[in-house]
C-alpha cells in the first residue's frame, strides 16, 4: 500500500462537524474563566527575585533549610497541636485524598491507602468510595477491594448518590457530565446536557436520582437523570459558582461562587444572596446546618443568611468535613501543615498532615461507621 | 512548488506564534484562532487512534483545555502544534491500552461508533477499521506520520521512542494495513 494512498484515506476519515462547535464552546469558557498570570517583572526585579527565590529553594532542599521551613509552618500554626493524628474526636471514618493518594482514617486513627486517587467520594451510606485518577474511575469498598473500573479521559470530581439500593455515580470525563450506576453499568453522558463547568457535581439526596451540575457558561441545571427530565436551570451566575451542596432533605441547595453564598429552593431554582466572598469550602450537617470555611474563619450560615463565626485560624483554611453526629468540623490550614478539629468547646490541631498523607490531603468527608 | 509551500508554511508559523503572544494577552480571537486551525487535525487523530467517537471527543477537547491551562507558560518559540498533537496522541493511546486490559461493559461497545458514510468515505471507513487491528502504539505512529505529517525523528520525539522503532511501526503497520485492506475489500 502507497503512502499517498494511505495519507488521503486518512484525510477523508469523516469526522462529526458539530463536534467542533461544542469543543469551541468549552474551550472558549475556560479561556474566558482563566486568569492571566501577571506580566514579567523588570530586570533589576527579576534579579532580585530570582536571587531570593535560588536562596529559598536552597532552603528548602537543604536539611536545615527544611526546618526553617517546618518552623515556619509551625509558627503560622495552631500551638500546641498534636504531632499525628492519633484518633478522630467522633466516631466514623474519614475520607481524604490528594497527591498522595486515597486514604481512610478510622476512628482509632489507623489509616489505610485505598490507591492512588487524586479524588475520592463516599457512596451515600459510606459503604463503597468511589476515586479518579486522571483516566480511570474506580469503585472499590473501604478494606480496598476494587469492584469496577472504568477508563474515561480527563476524570474528575466523581459523586455517589442514590438510595441503599440502586444508586449513581456522576463525574466530569473531559468536560462532559456522566452517569453510570453504582455497579458500573450504563456509563453514559447526562442527557444529552451542554458541557460541564468545572465544579463537583451534586446528588440530591433521596431515592429519586436528581443531579444539580454547572455548565460550562455557569447555569446550575437540575435534572433527573433517570427520566431526563429537567427540573430546572438557572441564568448563568457571574461570577460562575465553584461549589454546589444538597441540605439533607433535599430542600435547598447551598452554590458559593467568589461572590458569595447563594440559598437555592431545590425545587424552582429561587435563590436568596448572602454577601460572603471567598468561600473555599460548604457542607452541610446531618440535621441541617450550613457550614462555609471562608479565608480564615469557619462560620455557620442560617437559612435566613445570617452568619456566626465558629472559629478564626492565623492562615487560610481550607476544606470542611462534618462528624457523622454533627459535634464536630475538620477544616485544615495548608499553610501550618496542621488540621483543625472545631468541637463546640474545644479546638483540636494535628500537624505533619503532609507527611502522613504523602502530601496536601483534601477532605472528601466524614462517614458513619467504625 | 517546494520553495512556495515552506514561505506558506513559515508564514503560518508566524502568525501561529502572533496568535499565542495574543492569546496569552488575553486576546479570545486569537484563541479562537488557534482553536480553528488545530482543531480538525487534532479530533481526527484522537479518532483513528482511539476508534472512539466519544472518547475522541473527550481526549481532543481535554487537549486544548490544557492548553489553555498552561497557556502563560507556553514558550512562544516553539510551534504550537507538535506540543499539542503530543498530548493528544498520548493520551489516546493511554486511554486505548487502557480500555484494552480492564474490564469493560457491555454498554461500552455501544458507544458512539465512526459516522460511516457510503461512497468515497467507504473507503476511509474500511482504513479506519484496519487501523482498529493495529495497537494503540502503531496506530498512533501512523497518524502521526500520514496524518499530521510529522518525520519519523519528529515522532521519536513526540512519543520518546527510539527512532528505530518509530520506522519498523511504520513499516509493518503500512504492510498490515494493506493486508487488511485486501481482506476488507476483497
Amino acid at each position: 500500500m502507497t503512502e499517498r494512498a494511505v495519507r488521503q484515506l486518512l484525510e477523508r476519515t469523516p469526522v462529526d462537524r458539530e463536534v467542533e462547535g461544542r469543543a469551541w464552546e468549552v474551550v472558549r469558557a475556560a479561556y474566558a474563566a482563566r486568569e492571566p498570570v501577571p506580566r514579567r517583572p523588570r530586570l533589576r526585579l527579576a534579579v532580585g527575585v530570582a536571587l531570593a527565590g535560588a536562596a529559598l529553594a536552597a532552603a528548602v532542599l537543604s536539611p536545615p533549610g527544611r526546618a526553617v521551613v517546618d518552623a515556619v509552618r509551625r509558627s503560622v500554626g495552631l500551638e500546641h497541636a498534636q504531632p499525628a493524628l492519633f484518633r478522630l474526636p467522633a466516631p466514623g471514618r474519614l475520607l481524604v485524598s490528594g497527591p498522595g493518594g486515597a486514604w481512610l482514617v478510622a476512628g482509632d486513627g489507623s489509616m489505610r491507602r485505598l490507591g492512588a486517587y487524586r479524588q475520592a467520594a463516599w457512596s451515600p451510606h459510606g459503604l463503597f468510595v468511589v476515586g479518579a485518577t486522571g483516566d480511570e474511575l474506580t469503585a472499590l469498598d473501604p478494606s480496598g477491594r476494587i469492584h469496577w473500573q472504568l477508563a474515561r479521559p480527563g476524570v474528575r470530581f466523581p459523586r455517589w448518590g442514590g438510595s441503599l439500593t440502586d444508586t449513581r455515580v456522576a463525574y466530569l470525563s473531559g468536560g462532559r457530565l456522566h452517569v453510570v450506576a453504582g455497579d458500573g453499568t450504563g456509563d453514559a453522558r447526562a442527557c444529552g446536557e451542554p458541557a460541564a463547568g468545572r465544579v463537583a457535581p451534586a446528588w440530591r439526596p433521596g431515592p429519586r436520582h436528581v443531579l444539580a451540575f454547572v455548565t460550562a457558561r455557569g447555569r446550575v441545571t437540575v435534572l433527573d437523570t433517570d427520566t431526563c427530565t429537567l427540573l430546572w436551570r438557572s441564568a448563568p451566575y457571574a461570577p460562575r459558582p465553584r461549589l454546589m451542596t444538597w441540605s439533607p432533605d433535599g430542600s435547598r441547595l447551598a452554590v458559593a461562587t467568589a461572590g458569595g453564598l447563594w440559598l437555592v429552593d431545590g425545587r424552582t431554582g429561587a435563590a436568596l444572596g448572602v454577601s460572603m466572598p471567598g468561600i473555599r469550602a460548604l457542607g452541610y450537617a446531618r440535621d441541617g446546618r450550613l457550614a462555609a470555611i471562608r479565608r480564615r474563619s469557619l462560620v455557620l450560615v442560617e437559612p435566613d443568611g445570617r452568619t456566626r463565626t465558629l472559629f478564626a485560624g492565623p492562615a487560610p483554611l481550607a476544606g470542611l468535613a462534618w462528624s457523622p453526629n454533627g459535634r464536630w468540623l475538620l477544616t485544615s490550614m495548608p499553610a501550618a501543615d496542621q488540621w483543625v478539629f472545631v468541637g463546640a468547646h474545644r479546638v483540636l490541631p494535628v500537624s505533619n498532615i503532609r507527611t502522613q498523607f504523602g502530601g496536601p490531603a483534601s477532605l472528601d468527608g466524614w462517614a458513619p461507621g467504625a | 512548488m517546494e520553495a512556495i509551500g515552506r514561505t506558506e508554511h513559515n508564514e503560518l508559523e508566524r502568525n501561529e506564534r502572533a496568535w499565542v503572544r495574543a492569546a496569552q494577552r488575553g486576546d479570545a480571537r486569537a484563541m479562537e484562532q488557534l482553536f480553528r486551525r488545530h482543531w480538525a487535525h487534532a479530533h481526527r487523530a484522537a479518532l483513528l487512534v482511539v476508534g472512539d467517537a466519544a472518547a475522541a471527543e473527550d481526549i481532543a477537547q481535554e487537549a486544548f483545555l490544557a492548553a489553555v491551562r498552561a497557556l502563560d507558560r507556553f514558550d512562544r518559540q516553539r510551534p504550537f502544534g507538535p506540543w499539542l498533537h503530543r498530548i493528544v496522541v498520548n493520551r489516546a493511546i493511554d486511554w486505548s491500552r487502557a480500555r484494552a486490559v480492564r474490564r469493560e461493559l457491555a454498554h461500552d461497545e455501544a458507544g458512539e461508533p465512526f459516522v460511516h458514510e457510503r461512497g468515497e468515505a467507504g473507503h476511509a471507513r474500511e482504513l479506519a477499521h484496519a487501523l482498529s487491528e493495529l495497537g494503540p502504539g502503531q496506530r498512533a505512529v501512523i497518524v502521526l506520520r500520514y496524518l499530521l505529517e510529522y518525520t519519523p525523528g519528529e515522532i521519536a520525539e513526540l512519543l520518546d521512542l527510539p527512532r528505530g522503532t518509530v520506522n519498523s511501526r511504520l513499516r509493518r503497520g503500512l504492510d498490515r494495513l494493506e493486508e487488511a485492506l485486501r481482506e476488507e475489500l476483497r
